[in-house]
């Protein structure tokens, strides 16, 4: 105990001297440095602006003196009579502020007790907390003047006169532009993912008409690999996953996801606008309900599936839903409401409740009937009455059942009323049996059956024909098997066609008696075949019989006793059939968690949709959001220069960090909108101002720019950025001219070392990774808003020992050599240099890379290396691949 | 520093910023959070009492009273419903609460209501007369420089659990970075040659992260004891003499070198010449810190590595004592990480636990041993932790479901205590009962010995609440 209370003596001390200033007054400075970021951190979130609990605020001196309900917080010099103090040290839970978490430290009730006796002085015109609703982001963007700017080059493209504007604002001089070799590796790393070809780089050169950069950047937006380079960069921003689970069992996202990435992929090549992407993505299933194409956009809600937790789920729908495409982080809001942002914990479970309808089925694709090879994961409303609840304290276990919950977005974001309208369904998406190509794949599959049954039949024929007497027993049984084997596939053929009638009238009419017969048509069909199938059970238990050794009858025996008593029964179903048929399937819904049985499963699908995600990405899309156009072009920005507007790119609350640049922001979302929201526009607009074209170096900047903006905040030089792990790959195989550029479909199992496809067709899931790219940082499965630039020596390991980086540092040398079959070794460097780096060696690089070459030429004729020479050039290659300005985008 | 010496250092008038160091060792003060944030800067924030932590982990869960708690009752009363027991209000609901359940109806995780009698012997060691398990002979020869704390607790019952004991947040509530994420994350290097963050062992794809937040920079490294392929890309892919791979890393050291001077003050630049300066060492480095041959007969004897059950595990554990001989600051090793871990022992308890604690039992005593006799074990904190512990009731026949009431951990040398037992479980080893403790408090209790302030170390936008943090357990601090 002594111990004890020496401590405590000796925080008393230090805080007193610490909190009280000098001369033992406790000064407006101190109460800015000491007092209130406590205030700010534990207390403002319910008085303040956001909340004003017991008409209290404490965002200023004078209205913490004011108060609230029970009068003045504080009386000044009074700290044993001042309300505050006895709330804060109180030590009945129940009494004391804050009410969550843990208590102030004693240094902060120290501190505050100081000031209090102090006279509890705050600064003079002490601004109190604004009004959350005037929080920038959630504020209309309107477009502001365009500055006008002295240099006539930067005022042409808008985004350079915003930046122009503030170089001469804040006296800063641009760097150069980059070299025009360098901007165009740039600009095609940005734009395609894939650095440019010395041919590439040649045309670029000799181009000098004025539009030369603009044709480049038109080329690259039009190439088919524009998708796949921006289509991972939405795959991070959506996090898409490949599924996994245990076995065959799905835990997560959903098998065939891929359809998804390959929707975002084609969807950006034909700049579908943006706010229709986002429609797709969130309602896909009510707005298009029969269109495969547009369904796969809706992979979003179906990556979200997550088979034992459905509060998980839910939680990260929302989370991900608000901070992908709102930059709103809902999240911090399940547990009590929001401490920075003007929403409830009640709006959190309103956001829940729009999802709250929704599971995830797959749809039959093309002629595929097995659902593990291929299928369509989307959503569709299944438990449409479900209610939502809001949980007490964001404890799923304890939800509050007195009041349900609507689904709406948060009220201070709504600009009219949420109209939510209950979808009618057209026929072939609740009952996709019915769809076209899925009835073709029935008749289909049940022809192919019944072929390759006759084929099996001719060939029992044929070899019973053959068979020796002895032989002749067993043959005749495997000819009665092939026989009755073939009766079942045609009773099944016949079944499917019966079942497409019944279906076509059991959906298409109200249910009369003819209808009827079609039904009992139907079910016979179905008895028939189950009939057909026992009987070939019974022959088959026959062959069985026959073939056992004479001591072991018996077992064999009962089956054949067993399957005949089935045939009996089945027989007698088909004298009742009665009016049950199985529909044709034409979707599986996933299971919704591990207790879903099969027969659960496969109820019918319902025929309407609640409408609450379309009513959703209607007011996401709606050209009044605020944050929306917003969120996306900060993503975009931030993908070609290394650094976002908003830096906190999932969180434009009060919590994130302010535009760096806002009236650059704002204008960049309204021109989005005002073109349709077309990101190719966006992109150009980008790719051809001055400001993307400035070189990374620092090298000959004045030092006035040095010393009043070190960091380029003000953007007076491009920013060098590590390439992605896809781009390191990718840039490895296209430079060896071995990239295959086939597109889209099924996942690349991690461990195929062999694939030459872009990488971001690897399978990529919470657990499998691609060795390679997880060491370059690839994206996390879990949230992936930016991606980390780490730079670790694993990553040198990698380039400098994989078999992979091994092999393309042979082919890349071997495609110079060819290329330039009389280059010297001095010309060789020089072509080297240009292909990795797409950069002219300088004097003293030549000499180092001469003379490393000459040194490795002769260890290789030592050893006896055949091609001493040659070994010795791919060495070289294979270090530049290991240079800083290969894995940097200058 | 004794009281006196701090009175004399406070008349002294030590800056406030040292002051709040040498009050943040008592865990008294906590870093202002009004201050500005910035990184790291490698150094602790106060005197260290650790340099290094090696992290023994075992996978499945390993029983409590089967090891380091025994509880005679279970004997006495084996077979009996706990209902029908004096102890049966270990099931008052109230009590049960803790649990969060994540798989509903899920076959493991439940309560076991027939008390399972003790399927090993115990007694016990050393001075301090410490019961310990028949299994953990050795172990409990070393038991003067354990502090065991049999009061903790954790809330999930599946292993899910696993990343829960590593980052203190089960892996449903996502990825968050591990204890040796955070202290790599806050230390700077105490050897340039070698990665200052290792694992040995599989690790289930769960828990194959540490970086998470803080980047895959913080992730640790892994080391496999194989000198021939040690680390991942750790070698050519082709034949390459040592002068010739010397040629080209030097090389690209002087052509990066160049392009500095193009590009000044490119601090990625830096740091990727520097990444590639210690990836060209490493791979010397790890293969002469693994060559375990240079060891003694005897030294690898201690360590079973001549023992075919002991073989595996005791060459992990020297090759952890020559890491930490040479600087690496974590040393994160994974035992029998795979599906739900070999330590999982559902059914067949007896043979489960005895063929693991007999690959683990003797290495880990031998390491503790090793680092005593060469002066290390003062500077490097030992840990000894599974996920959860195992029911007292029977699961099927003859196994034990997971248990995550009460629980047993062990630590040693760092600066910690010997021979102490901290905390205690019911008589029948279901509720930790005195002194309970979270997962995270051994996390606290680890930073706090070398010298870190996870409160500092913490980054904008990613608030940690205090259960993240944990408490440091001062009773078995030194």
């Amino acid at each position: 105990m002594a111990r004890c209370n020496f401590h405590c003596w000796l925080v008393l001390l230090l805080v007193a001297s610490a909190a009280a200033a000098q001369d033992g007054v406790f000064t407006a400075n101190d109460y800015a440095a000491r007092i209130k970021p406590v205030l700010k951190e534990r207390c403002f979130a319910c008085h303040g602006a956001l909340k004003q609990e017991a008409s209290l605020r404490l965002d200023t001196a004078a209205l913490i003196a004011k108060g609230g309900d029970s009068g003045g917080a504080i009386k000044a010099n009074d700290p044993a009579g001042s309300l505050l103090l006895t709330k804060i040290t109180a030590t009945d839970d129940a009494e004391r502020m804050p009410p969550e978490g843990e208590p102030l430290k004693p240094a902060e009730i120290a501190a505050i007790r100081a000031w209090i006796a102090a006279g509890a002085k705050g600064p003079e015109n002490e601004q109190a907390e604004r009004d959350p609703g005037e929080h920038w982001a959630f504020k209309a963007p309107v477009k502001a003047v365009l500055p006008v700017v002295k240099n006539e080059a930067w005022s042409k493209n808008p985004i350079d006169a915003f930046i122009a504007a503030d170089h001469e604002k804040q006296k800063l001089t641009p760097q150069k532009p980059a070299d025009k070799r360098l901007w165009l590796r740039r600009v095609s790393l940005d734009l395609v993912g894939l650095p440019p070809t010395v041919d590439e780089m040649n045309a670029f050169l000799a181009d000098d008409a004025a539009n030369a950069y603009d044709k480049v950047v038109d080329r690259l937006l039009d190439s088919p690999q524009y998708g796949e380079r921006w289509g991972r960069h939405f795959m991070d921003i959506y996090r898409y996953s490949d599924w996994w689970g245990l076995g065959a069992e799905v835990r997560n996202s959903q098998k065939h996801i891929w359809h998804w990435r390959d929707w975002i992929i084609e969807s950006l090549n034909a700049d579908k606008p943006y706010d229709q992407m986002i429609r797709e993505s969130l309602a896909a299933d009510e707005l298009y309900p029969n269109d495969l194409d547009k369904l796969r956009g809706s992979g979003f809600l179906a990556r979200q599936y997550f088979k034992f937790n459905r509060t998980s789920w839910l939680d990260e729908t929302v989370e991900h839903t608000g901070k992908a495409f709102l930059g709103l982080t809902f999240n911090c809001a399940k547990c009590h409401d929001h401490k920075y942002d003007p929403f409830s914990q009640v709006e959190y479970y309103q956001m829940r409740a729009i999802f709250e309808p929704y599971q995830v089925r797959t749809d039959v694709v093309g002629e595929e009937l097995d659902f593990e090879k291929n299928g369509l994961p989307r959503p569709f409303d299944c438990n449409l009455d479900t209610p939502t609840f809001l949980h007490i304290r964001g404890d799923d276990r304890n939800p509050d059942k007195a009041k349900m919950i609507e689904p709406k977005p948060p009220a201070f974001l709504a600009f009219e009323p949420f109209a939510i309208e209950t979808v009618l369904l057209p026929l072939e998406s609740y009952q996709p049996g019915l769809r076209e190509h899925v009835i073709a794949a029935h008749q289909k599959s049940a022809d192919k059956v019944a072929a390759l049954a006759r084929d099996a039949l001719t060939a029992a024929q044929k070899k019973h024909a053959e068979a020796t007497e002895e032989q002749k027993a067993k043959t005749q049984l495997e000819l009665t098997i092939a026989e009755k084997s073939l009766a079942v596939t045609e009773a099944s053929a016949a079944a499917v066609a019966a079942r497409l009638a019944a279906d076509r009238i059991k959906y298409a009419t109200t249910i009369s008696d003819e209808a009827k017969s079609f039904f009992t048509a139907a079910a016979l069909a179905e008895k028939t075949v189950a009939a057909k199938k026992a009987e070939e059970e019974v022959a088959r238990a026959e062959l069985a019989l026959h073939l056992a050794a004479a001591d072991k009858k018996a077992d064999p025996e009962k089956k054949l006793a067993a399957a005949k008593m089935a045939v009996e029964t089945a027989t007698k179903n088909v004298a009742m059939p009665g009016e049950t048929y199985t529909s044709l399937v034409g979707a599986l819904k996933t299971l919704e968690n591990n207790l879903e049985s099969d027969a659960s499963r496969r109820k019918p699908f319902p025929t309407t949709s609640t409408g609450r995600r379309t009513a959703l990405a209607k007011w996401i899309t709606d050209p009044r959001h605020p944050l929306t156009a917003r969120v996306v072009v900060n993503h975009v920005w931030n993908r070609h220069f290394g650094k976002a507007l908003v830096p906190t790119v999932f969180d434009f609350g009060r919590k994130g960090t302010p535009p760096t640049h806002p009236e650059l922001l704002d204008w960049l979302a309204v021109e989005l909108r005002e073109n349709n929201w077309s990101l190719k526009h966006i992109h150009r607009l980008i790719c051809t101002s001055q400001t993307y074209r400035l070189s990374s170096s620092n090298a000959g900047a004045n030092a006035e720019t040095l010393a009043t903006d070190p960091d380029n905040k003000f953007y007076w030089r491009a920013n060098p950025r590590r390439m992605e792990a896809q781009l390191v790959r990718d840039s490895l195989l296209h430079l060896a001219g071995e990239l295959e550029l086939k597109m889209g479909g099924p996942s690349i199992p991690v461990a195929d070392q062999n694939s030459k496809r872009r990488s971001l067709y690897f399978v990529h899931s919470h657990n499998e990774h691609q060795q390679f790219l997880s060491i370059f940082d690839d994206a996390n499965v879990l949230e992936c808003y930016r991606r980390s630039e780490s730079i670790v020596p694993q990553q040198a390991l990698a380039l400098e020992n994989s078999p992979l980086a091994t092999a393309m540092a042979a082919k890349i040398a071997g495609r110079i050599s060819s290329a330039n079959p009389q280059a010297n070794d001095e010309d060789f460097v020089r072509a080297a240099f240009l292909n990795v780096l797409a950069t002219e060696p300088t004097k003293p690089e030549i000499d180092l890379i001469l003379s490393a070459l000459t040194q490795l030429t002769e260890i290789a004729t030592q050893k006896k290396t055949p091609n001493a020479a040659a070994q010795a050039r791919m060495q070289i290659v294979h270090a530049l691949l290991n240079h800083n300005d290969f894995v940097t985008i200058r | 520093m004794n009281q006196l010496s701090r009175r004399n250092v406070l008349k002294a008038g030590l800056s406030s910023l040292a002051l709040g160091s040498l009050l943040a060792q008592d865990g008294i003060l906590r870093a202002d959070h009004a201050q500005e944030w910035s990184p790291p800067t490698g150094q602790p924030h106060f005197a260290p009492k650790a340099k290094s932590v090696i992290w023994l982990f075992m996978n499945g869960g390993v029983s409590h009273m089967e090891s380091f708690d025994p509880k005679p009752e279970l004997t006495k009363y084996g077979g009996k419903s706990i209902a029908e027991t004096p102890h049966k209000d270990v099931q008052n609901p109230e009590k049960l609460k803790l649990a969060r359940v994540t798989v509903i109806n899920d076959a493991n995780g439940q309560q076991r209501n027939k008390l399972y009698p003790l399927q090993v012997g115990f007694k016990k060691y050393g001075e301090a007369g410490i019961e310990m398990s028949d299994w953990v002979p050795h172990m409990g020869g070393c038991v003067d420089d354990l502090a065991i704390i049999r009061s903790m607790y954790t809330t999930d019952d599946n292993h899910g659990a696993q990343t829960q004991f590593h980052s203190g947040r089960h892996m449903l509530d996502g990825e968050y970075p591990t204890l040796g994420g955070w202290v790599h994350y806050g230390l700077g290097s105490l050897n340039d040659n070698l990665p200052q963050f290792i694992s040995m062992g599989k690790r289930e794809y769960w828990n194959a992260k540490d970086g998470h937040y803080l980047g895959p920079a913080h992730d640790a490294i892994p080391i496999r004891v194989d000198p021939a392929n040690p680390l991942d890309f750790g070698k050519p892919a082709k034949n390459l003499t040592a002068a010739e791979q010397q040629i080209g890393f030097d090389l690209v050291g002087k052509l990066n070198q160049l392009k500095a001077e193009e590009y000044p003050n490119d601090p990625a630049l830096s740091a990727r010449i520097k990444a590639y300066e210690l990836a060209y060492r490493m791979q010397t480095s790890v293969p002469e810190t693994l060559d375990l041959n240079r060891e003694t007969a005897a030294t690898q004897q201690m360590y079973g590595i001549n023992e075919a059950a002991t073989k595996d595990f005791g060459l992990q554990m020297l090759a952890a004592r020559r890491f930490v001989e040479r600087g690496v600051r974590f040393i994160q090793v994974q035992h029998g990480a795979g599906g739900a871990g070999v330590w999982d022992a559902h059914g067949g308890l007896k043979a489960n636990h005895s063929k693991n604690f007999l690959a683990v039992d003797k290495p880990i005593a031998g390491l503790l041993k090793d680092l005593k006799q060469r002066g290390l074990l003062e500077s490097t904190l030992v840990v000894f932790a599974s996920e959860f512990g195992r029911t007292p009731g029977t699961q099927g026949a003859d196994g034990r479901d997971h248990h995550i009431y009460g629980f047993s951990v062990w630590m040693a040398g760092g600066g910690l205590k010997g021979g102490v037992v901290h905390g205690v479980t019911d008589e029948i080893g279901f509720h930790a009962v005195e002194n309970r403790h979270y997962v995270t408090d051994i996390h606290a209790t680890i930073m706090q010995q070398l010298g870190l302030d996870s409160r500092r170390l913490e980054i904008p936008g990613r608030k940690r609440l205090d259960i993240d943090h944990g408490k440091p357990i001062k009773e078995i601090i030194a």
